[in-house]
């Protein structure tokens, strides 16, 4: 019954948009579904919003593997994704774009989860997640896509989450959720180049190994033009600006009690950010220019995740996860009037997702 | 000639051409080097002019735990091999165009040789050696690392042909008496054995049976006689068995129907005489034995349904509650977290009497303690991703069930399989251990211990405790024993001490159930096979996905003695969760349906083929979550009925009737 009053609903909200609404060209994304094991490709065009296909994911059919993180390579030509569970290990597979044909995984660490691949090398940089059992540092792996190898492991701190790179591939940023840490990796030489904390003056190892728990921070943007990284405190409502060439925290925008803002993304002039709110269930805009939030929505189901803006910062793709038998649904937001205009329902726990492409 | 190692990119020329990489060399090209043995690349990177251009190059390894690179391009050799390392010249950082390679990219073999052999040494040889016999020489390598060398070819050399002579082997015939010198040689090391052939003493060569008559699946065991002249044993005899048949009337073009082992243990899968056949040096003995169909197939008969056929449902328990009712439970998978509670009192009239929701979208597994008070149920696919167990009074589910604890602690990554012995939880933590939780107390569950392999890449899948020992199922690793109480080793939930352990090659090992023969005494492990090697059916409506997979019989006398003796496997369909009582075996084969398979007696060979097959059965719903598309998960009998947990229709009871279509096609 429950089911069917939300399908209604996610019906009325797409029956409500009125074809002028629509864009007139396509934009893709993929999304994740990690209690589904499957993919779903999505296309918001002149037709709506659609799921165009979904893949089925995994290895072994009797046990749900998790389908966590999603990227797409720099080329657009393959897509690549993080499976949290194994024979204990998680893998990182890798699909081409065409046909969303599994070509070739890899396993690496304890629930892989964000990743990241640097346009300078094709290399790819996916956090070891690991929220089991005792909480304790973990790992960065690096994957040559190309051979689908895991050529290095890089220690990093408590539970690894977010992470982004810089524009020319050349720097990670992550985040270490139980550290209150972000990191500044060289992908170039695999090592740890920069510690910051959020929430006091530690420094170096004792930073990644401590356990704080405080900000819980679950993303990094990429560094915008001007030099800044948003780290999401999902533990204390927090959205944390840190200016990358002083590496200090330059700004703190304040999400409100309850918030636990989860995932970030911003427009590529780096004026407006885009949050989920993972506990308040809502969808944050931000002027960060002013630092002033400029809209918050409500989403339409419990728990949203992921956040993707497409190639001409003109939408935003948001993932909510749904709680047990709910269907996961993605929703399109619209960022000249930060409403929103479309939404679809995909498989269960509707998490990771990137955007595509834009065409024509 | 390879001292640069050269790639070479046609770039559009332009006027800047000459300030873009175009070359990048590393030297050495490759490199050879001892294990621990050090080296250093250089990398330069050059424009189409030949004019060296300063950028960073990118060192890695492809396979880091052999043969390892740093940022500076040093290089360290860890383990034999050939291996890769690669130089890369990323692309220049200020273009910010979508790329997905790097600009250069050189790849440097790296040879590391393997360790000399540092020894080579015969194994397992008799005490005696007698001409006109037959001995096959065991040896074996070990290289300067301490590593044993499968791959060393051995070469056997014999000092006197007369004596001792080699085949291409390594099996030495012994032609007169007298002595000989039998030298091993691997690479530059050798070893030798001066052995010494004596007459054959044998003067009475004779072949007994353990029995006179057999059925198809039960062992005879044979024994030979080997004595002299004085009616004395002669010592470490080599004796050879071979078996032939001729099958019973009606049985055509049947292929192998028998085997006897090293030891002469032998097994017949189809009726007729069987023909044993000792050899040992010039003397041989026969016996046949006549050996009969098992007649154990049985038929089955639907007595009651649950069904369940909006969702998969997952593991079953049947229990008697304090209520003095029959409960079963049941579990849901990739749905919204229901545990069903169905009473079974009446298998015939199987109704649903209460439902638990939980934080999860499968409940993967269910469990009820000895005395049928207290349910655990796992969790997976919480919506905070703080998976976990919930505790349960199941003391009169027609009353309702009542959720009395949740536990989540460091149990976050999902707890797939349960179990519940003596007042403790054993629950698995993402795979990887299982913690042990107190619930003497089931409102308040503590964790006392916890146990994990230390085996690189170790990994579990399901748990069973029974007298004080916990049995877990873990791939690669095989089955683990571990005493937690009742192993005499000092083990409790607290302080779990490990007994033993048995792997196969597959490494598919998913579930374990510890059983002691009723008809023999004998202590085996049954271990379950999990696998789905075949290729996916992505059609809406298909079928669950086809497994693979067999059931392991493992023989375990001593904890560090086991032995694999036997197997059950349904060829074209594969194993998931068993259980066994009063010498019958139960498993819910997926796709394969349930089996029913008959394990009295000493076990050898493949049961499925001996006839041992009880029953089987395939739940068919033409309303199930997939329309007839069985895909049994579990299997329990209760009292005198088999309950069955379908993935795709839920719960049945069936029992086992005198069976009305035994001839299938030729003598079973």
């Amino acid at each position: 019954m429950k089911r069917t009053l939300l399908l209604v609903l996610a019906g009325l909200i797409a029956s409500a948009i009125g074809a002028a609404e629509r864009p007139q060209r396509g934009y893709y994304v993929y999304v994740c579904a990690e209690s589904d094991d499957t993919v779903h490709k999505l296309r918001f065009g002149p037709s709506g919003f659609e799921v165009v296909k979904t893949i089925a994911v995994g290895a072994f059919p009797a046990d749900i593997e998790g389908p966590h993180g999603v990227n797409v390579s720099p080329d657009g030509k393959y897509w690549f994704l993080s499976m949290a569970h194994g024979t204990p290990f998680g893998t990182v597979n890798k699909f081409d774009t065409v046909n969303d044909e599994w070509l070739a995984d890899v396993t690496v660490g304890m629930f892989p989860a964000t990743m990241s691949i640097s346009p300078a090398t094709g290399l790819l940089y996916v956090v070891n997640f690991d929220l089991h059992g005792d909480m304790k540092p973990s790992s960065i792996s690096v994957v040559e896509t190309a051979t689908m190898i895991e050529v290095e492991r890089i220690d990093v701190g408590i539970m690894p989450h977010g992470s982004r790179i810089n524009a020319n591939g050349t720097r990670l940023y992550s985040v270490n959720m139980m550290s209150d840490s972000l990191i500044e990796l060289d992908t170039f030489t695999f090592e740890v180049a920069r510690t910051l904390s959020l929430v006091d003056d530690t420094e170096g190892d004792a930073l990644l190994t401590r356990m704080s728990a405080k900000a819980k921070p679950t993303w990094a943007t990429p560094p915008t033009a001007e030099g800044k990284v948003y780290v999401a405190g999902n533990g204390d409502n927090i959205i944390y600006e840190v200016d990358v060439d002083s590496w200090k925290i330059t700004n703190k925008l304040d999400a409100g009690d309850g918030m636990g803002p989860y995932n970030l993304d911003v427009t590529s002039t780096g004026k407006l950010l885009v949050a989920t709110y993972k506990s308040g269930a809502h969808v944050g805009f931000w002027d960060l220019a002013t630092g002033q939030e400029l809209a918050r929505v409500k989403t339409t189901r419990r728990i949203p995740h992921g956040v993707a803006i497409s190639d001409d910062d003109r939408y935003a793709f948001v993932t909510l996860e749904g709680v047990g038998g709910e269907p996961g649904t993605v929703e399109v937001y619209d960022l000249a009037t930060r409403e929103r205009v479309d939404a679809a329902d995909v498989g269960k726990q509707a998490g990771g997702i990137i955007f595509w492409k834009g065409e024509p | 000639m390879k001292y640069f190692a050269i790639v070479f990119l046609a770039l559009i020329a332009t006027s800047a051409a000459a300030q873009e990489p175009a070359e990048l060399i590393v030297e050495p090209s490759e490199l050879n080097l001892e294990v621990g043995e050090k080296a250093t690349l250089t990398a330069t990177v050059k424009d189409a002019d030949g004019n060296i251009v300063d950028r960073r190059v990118v060192f890695y390894s492809r396979r880091r735990r052999s043969a390892g690179v740093n940022p500076a391009g040093q290089v360290e050799a860890y383990r034999p091999g050939e291996h890769v390392l690669v130089a890369m010249l990323p692309k220049d950082p200020e273009d910010l165009d979508r790329r997905a390679d790097a600009l250069l990219t050189v790849e440097i073999p790296v040879t590391i040789p393997n360790p000399p052999a540092a020894s080579v040494e015969f194994l397992e040889l008799p005490s005696a050696f007698y001409a006109g016999t037959v001995v096959a020489v065991k040896t074996r390598v070990v290289d300067t690392s301490g590593a044993t060398r499968r791959d060393v070819p051995v070469r056997l050399e014999t000092s006197d042909p007369e004596v001792a002579s080699l085949d291409e082997i390594g099996a030495v015939s012994f032609g007169s008496a007298g002595r000989a010198r039998i030298t091993a040689h691997a690479e530059s090391v050798d070893s030798a054995i001066d052995i010494e052939v004596s007459p054959n003493p044998v003067a009475n060569f004779e072949l007994s049976a353990s029995r006179k008559s057999a059925r198809t699946g039960d062992v005879v065991f044979f024994e030979v006689s080997a004595l002299d002249a004085a009616g004395n044993p002669v010592p470490d005899f080599p004796v050879r068995f071979a078996t032939s048949a001729r099958p019973a009337a009606g049985i055509v073009a049947a292929g192998a129907i028998g085997h006897v082992d090293e030891e002469g243990a032998f097994v017949a899968e189809r009726p007729g005489l069987h023909t044993i056949i000792a050899m040992g040096g010039p003397h041989t003995a026969v016996k046949t034995i006549d050996v009969r169909p098992r007649n154990v197939r049985k038929g089955v008969e639907v007595v009651g349904q649950g069904p369940v056929r909006d969702r998969h449902t997952s593991d079953l328990w049947v229990w008697e509650a304090p209520d003095g009712r029959d409960y079963a439970i049941t579990g849901s998978w990739g749905a919204d977290g229901h545990a069903y509670f169905w009473d079974v009192t009446d298998p015939a009239n199987i109704h649903l009497v209460d439902t638990v929701r939980v934080d999860a979208r499968t409940v993967n597994d269910v469990k009820v303690s000895e005395d049928g008070a207290t349910a655990v149920i796992s969790r997976e696919g919480a919506s905070n991703r703080k998976n976990g167990l919930v505790i349960l009074d199941v003391s009169s589910p027609t009353d309702g069930v009542r959720v009395v604890a949740r536990y989540d602690d460091q149990l976050n990554g999902g707890v797939h399989n349960v179990f519940i012995a003596d007042q403790h939880v054993y629950a698995l933590s993402n795979g990887r251990r299982y913690d042990v939780v107190n619930i003497e107390d089931p409102t308040t569950p503590y964790r006392v211990g916890r146990f994990e392999l230390d085996t690189p890449g170790h990994g579990i899948h399901d748990i069973w405790v029974t007298d004080g020992i916990a049995y877990s199922s873990n791939w690669h690793d095989g089955v683990v024993a571990v005493d937690v109480g009742g192993g005499n080793k000092g083990g409790a939930p607290n302080n779990p001490v490990m007994l033993g352990s048995y792997a196969y090659p597959s490494g598919w090992n998913h579930a374990a159930f510890p059983y002691k023969s009723q008809s023999t005494g004998k202590f085996y492990a049954f271990a379950g096979d999990e696998a789905f090697p075949y290729p996916k059916d992505d059609r809406p409506g298909a079928p669950p996905e086809r497994a693979a997979g067999w059931i392991h019989v493992i023989e375990w006398g001593e904890w560090n003695e086991p032995k694999e003796v036997a197997r059950y496997q349904v060829p074209e369909a594969g194993s998931h969760n068993l259980w066994i009582e009063d010498d019958v075996l139960y498993i819910g084969y997926y796709g394969g349906g349930l089996r029913v398979v008959d394990i009295s007696g000493e076990l050898r060979g493949d049961l499925y083929r001996q006839g041992r097959e009880i029953a089987l059965f395939h739940p068919n719903d033409p309303e199930s979550f997939t329309p007839n598309a069985p895909n049994v998960w579990g299997a329990q009998p209760y009292k005198g009925h088999i309950f069955l947990a379908d993935f795709t229709s839920g719960l049945w009871a069936v029992k086992l009737v005198d069976s009305d279509w035994k001839f299938m096609g030729e003598p079973e």
